[in-house]
């Protein structure tokens, strides 16, 4: 009987280019979120505002005595202040795993033994979050405009408020940038899931209740900075063109809000490595 | 002839909680979770030691319309916005879920639940365990705080209150942490329900007149607290506007049904329910 020969074989199927990599971690973690019934249910939720909002705009262009309701510049960052919860929630479900669960089943050798770059496999990683958020904020909130548009039957509004298309797609790419690296970063750090979204709530909800204790001590709104929370309110609030609500200055917040998303990529330069060294 | 021997006596609930107590514990203190906690806890002790220095040097940030911040107002904020708005259902809620989720997530149920001791009695070992590991920590942190941030002449006439305080947080960590043992022993992904629980509909629940309230932990534990709720957002303002706040008897008996009934629904849930664990 021929014993083959079971030694190095060139590789026959179909070669990705360099740099697509993360494409297909992406389409499968996008894949494995919509599958899932809570996800879609959450989903749904998310998107209950913007149908309260389209209902409004509705009532407002064919309703003569509900013309107060009218939709202004202002909605559209209450709006996409609204959904700031649901970008918590989403954040938290989907994102805490992200890199904790490879972690925790020694999955990340796996990845990094493959064609693939350490910054393609945490693109693939992000761009599943960031898809799933600007599902929950850029999408419903541009949707907003265009049925604004559609209700009113005319261009006036977004001829008036032409910024509102640069302010929606800014505002909610902050929201989003911050949100994903701020978590993967986190999900980097630890194993257990679990322990990643106690850290990311922790982050948000106790850095929010140290600037409110400050500012309860100092009555001054100055040290918003002491939460990104806050800093991108904020920085929400000057991208919108609104009066700020706290005396933090733009820089000031974006400061902040840069800050911790090069922070969170230096965590992730670190963390992610084909090899992990055990002292 | 031979005989076989006794079997020894099978342990009382009792007596078995406290042999799991015992393990539990130092696991509990010993683990990377204190490091996460002491993060927690440290923030105010933080606060307060810069609190201390920048009145030291009689800095114009502590002085609001010209008067000085007195010190038992700036412990009075941080036991409100820190500690029982933040870091007792966070701590609750982290430690809570994980009693049995970690022996599940890890695999170990299995060695816990062969061994010769009532189901319970591992969930009543480990809570004690919780319990003594989160008041090891976070009652010293108030201590801190305490003396860092109320001058030395006035510890005598605001000590009662600071006893008060600690036996306010106490109960909270106790009463939070059945809640969340229950939900953790209960729900496959206990984080999801438990941050809706405490960051989700406690705060606007509280908001809400009507009988809803009743359904919080929060609504009897603030009852308790001795100092004035700060009107720190727009939320609290509402809060303060329905609050209506039960006696402390009232406040005192909700919390030990709370803490009774939920302690028993958790050992009931884990003497009954059959955990499988993924392969």
């Amino acid at each position: 009987m021929p014993i083959h020969d079971q030694g190095y074989q060139r590789y026959k199927g179909e070669r990705f280019q360099t740099g697509a990599g993360w494409q297909v971690i992406a389409k499968a973690g996008i894949r494995n979120v919509l599958v899932q019934r809570k996800y879609l249910g959450l989903m749904l939720m998310a998107w209950g505002p913007f149908i309260v909002r389209s209902v409004q705009a509705y009532a407002a262009a064919n309703v003569p005595q509900a013309s107060m309701l009218a939709l202004k510049p202002e909605t559209f960052r209450s709006f996409l202040e609204t959904q700031a919860a649901f970008v918590f929630f989403f954040t938290v479900f989907v994102g805490a795993g992200l890199i904790a669960a490879d972690r925790r089943a020694n999955a990340l050798q796996l990845y990094l033994s493959k064609p693939l770059s350490r910054w393609e496999y945490v693109a693939g990683k992000m761009a599943v979050l960031f898809v799933l958020l600007l599902a929950v904020t850029f999408l419903p909130a541009i949707l907003l405009l265009f049925v604004q548009v559609g209700f009113a039957g005319n261009f006036s509004f977004v001829r008036a408020n032409l910024y509102l298309i640069p302010a929606i797609t800014l505002y909610s790419l902050a929201q989003v940038v911050l949100a994903s690296m701020t978590m993967l970063a986190l999900s980097s750090l630890s194993k257990s899931s679990r322990f990643v979204a106690v850290m990311y709530a922790g982050l948000i909800f106790f850095t929010s209740a140290l600037f409110q204790a400050v500012r309860g001590i100092t009555t001054k709104s100055s040290f918003a900075w002491l939460s990104p929370g806050d800093s991108l309110d904020v920085l929400g609030d000057a991208i919108f063109r609104l009066p700020l609500r706290y005396d933090l200055p733009v820089w000031g917040a974006a400061l902040v809000v840069i800050g911790l998303i090069v922070g969170s990529a230096v965590v992730l330069e670190r963390r992610v490595r084909a090899v992990e060294i055990v002292s | 002839m031979t005989t076989t021997p006794p079997r020894p006596a099978a342990l009382s609930t009792t007596a078995a909680a406290r042999r799991v107590f015992e393990v539990s514990f130092g696991e509990m203190l010993w683990s990377r979770r204190t490091i996460f906690m002491a993060l927690v806890v440290g923030g105010p002790v933080l606060l307060a030691i810069i609190f201390r220095v920048v009145e030291a040097f009689g800095a114009p940030a502590l002085r609001v319309n010209g008067a000085r911040v007195a010190g038992g107002s700036v412990f009075g904020v941080m036991i409100w916005l820190l500690y029982v708005r933040f870091i007792v259902p966070v701590l609750g809620l982290f430690y809570g879920t994980s009693l049995m989720a970690d022996e599940v997530e890890d695999k170990t149920i299995t060695y816990l639940f062969s061994r010769p001791i009532p189901r319970g009695a591992v969930l009543l070992g480990k809570y004690l365990a919780y319990l003594a590991c989160t008041g090891l920590v976070v009652l010293p942190s108030v201590m801190l705080t305490y003396f860092l941030t109320v001058p030395f002449a006035q510890v005598p006439g605001t000590f009662r209150s600071l006893v008060l305080d600690l036996a306010i947080l106490a109960a909270g960590l106790a009463v939070y942490g059945a809640v969340f043992a229950f939900v953790g022993a209960r729900l496959k992904r206990p984080l999801v329900g438990g941050l809706i629980f405490a960051f989700g509909w406690e705060p606007v629940v509280l908001a809400l007149p009507g009988y809803l309230r009743q359904f919080t932990v929060a609504r009897h534990l603030q009852a308790l607290v001795p100092h004035a709720m700060p009107s720190d957002s727009a939320l609290s303002l509402i809060q303060g506007l329905f609050r209506d706040v039960p006696s402390v008897p009232t406040a005192l008996a909700w919390l030990t049904v709370l803490l009774v009934a939920f302690l028993w629904l958790a050992m009931r849930t884990v003497s009954r329910r059959e955990y499988v664990l993924e392969q």
